[in-house]
């Protein structure tokens, strides 16, 4: 029960870890060992109680920090440091090159089912070839997204680590 | 943040800390001892109150040279010992309104 309650400890963010993961290791350690000493159906209250709290208490300190810390996602282009900011044409002729691919390949389709004695074509209308482009880039972006934060390596995260003051404690 | 009325967990925390500095474990214990074993605090919830707390400057660590850093106690800063007051004060107020309403509907 204690590894698995070290292992719990670790969906914790970093910052809360370092400041009350030894307590906390410590205060669980002794009442689990009261818990130990009464009967089944307390010691099935206690780990229930334990996991539960655990999780709630992590994903309650997450939010936290996404509070602290600002939006869990920005995409304006504000938000970056001077010296990563894209310039404002970049996003004028991304959507220009994307749209390029886009008539391209529909193109080719045309092309394609004319010349091919129209069998068919091999690709799907383009409001699905959109739905689908954005669907997949909007998933994948959320899943590494999702990896960073189980990591705690978002950028909000790690900037929230940073202390700019003097530690209270100290 | 930590906001009037309290929680019942918090307050019973802060009554705890009221009589003198104490570590995790022994919060723990004299929440469900002060309350009659009615509320068992888990360490996710304990710390996470005291998180807040902390935050909040109602409560702050007590640094001894001798306590280890991992049983190092916690007690009420002035500010975290009014806003008890204050709570401590408005159920006072609620119980005597309580009390009053309660025995004129049964007169």
């Amino acid at each position: 029960m204690l590894a698995f309650y070290r292992w719990l400890l670790y969906l914790y963010p970093s910052l809360y870890r370092r400041e009350f993961a030894d307590e906390m290791l410590l205060v669980f350690r002794d009442a689990h060992a009261d818990a130990s000493a009464a009967g089944f159906a307390e010691r099935i209250c206690f780990r229930v109680r334990e996991t539960c709290g655990l999780l709630a208490g992590a994903v309650r300190e997450h939010l936290h920090i996404t509070r602290v810390s600002g939006p869990v996602i920005s995409f304006t282009r504000f938000d970056m440091r001077p010296e990563f900011r894209f310039p404002r044409s970049t996003v004028f002729l991304m959507s220009l090159i994307f749209g390029g691919v886009i008539l391209a390949m529909e193109k080719a389709n045309t092309i394609m089912v004319k010349y091919a004695g129209g069998e068919g074509s091999i690709w799907p209308s383009l409001p699905w070839f959109l739905g689908f482009t954005v669907l997949f880039t909007f998933a994948g972006a959320l899943a590494v997204r999702g990896i960073l934060f189980a990591l705690g390596r978002t950028g909000g995260q790690r900037l929230a680590n940073i202390q700019t003051g003097p530690h209270r404690t100290e | 943040m930590e906001t009037l009325p309290l929680t019942e967990p918090v307050l019973l925390m802060l009554l705890s800390l009221a009589e003198r500095p104490r570590h995790g474990y022994s919060i723990l214990k004299d929440v469900e001892r002060i309350s009659g074993g009615r509320v068992k605090l888990s360490t996710g919830t304990l710390y996470g109150a005291l998180r807040r707390l902390l935050d909040d400057d109602w409560i702050e660590r007590v640094e001894e040279d001798e306590s280890p850093r991992d049983r190092r106690p916690y007690r009420l800063t002035p500010r975290g010992r009014r806003n008890l007051q204050l709570e401590v004060e408005r159920m006072r107020h609620l119980t005597k309104l309580a009390t009053l309403r309660v025995a004129r509907k049964e007169a």
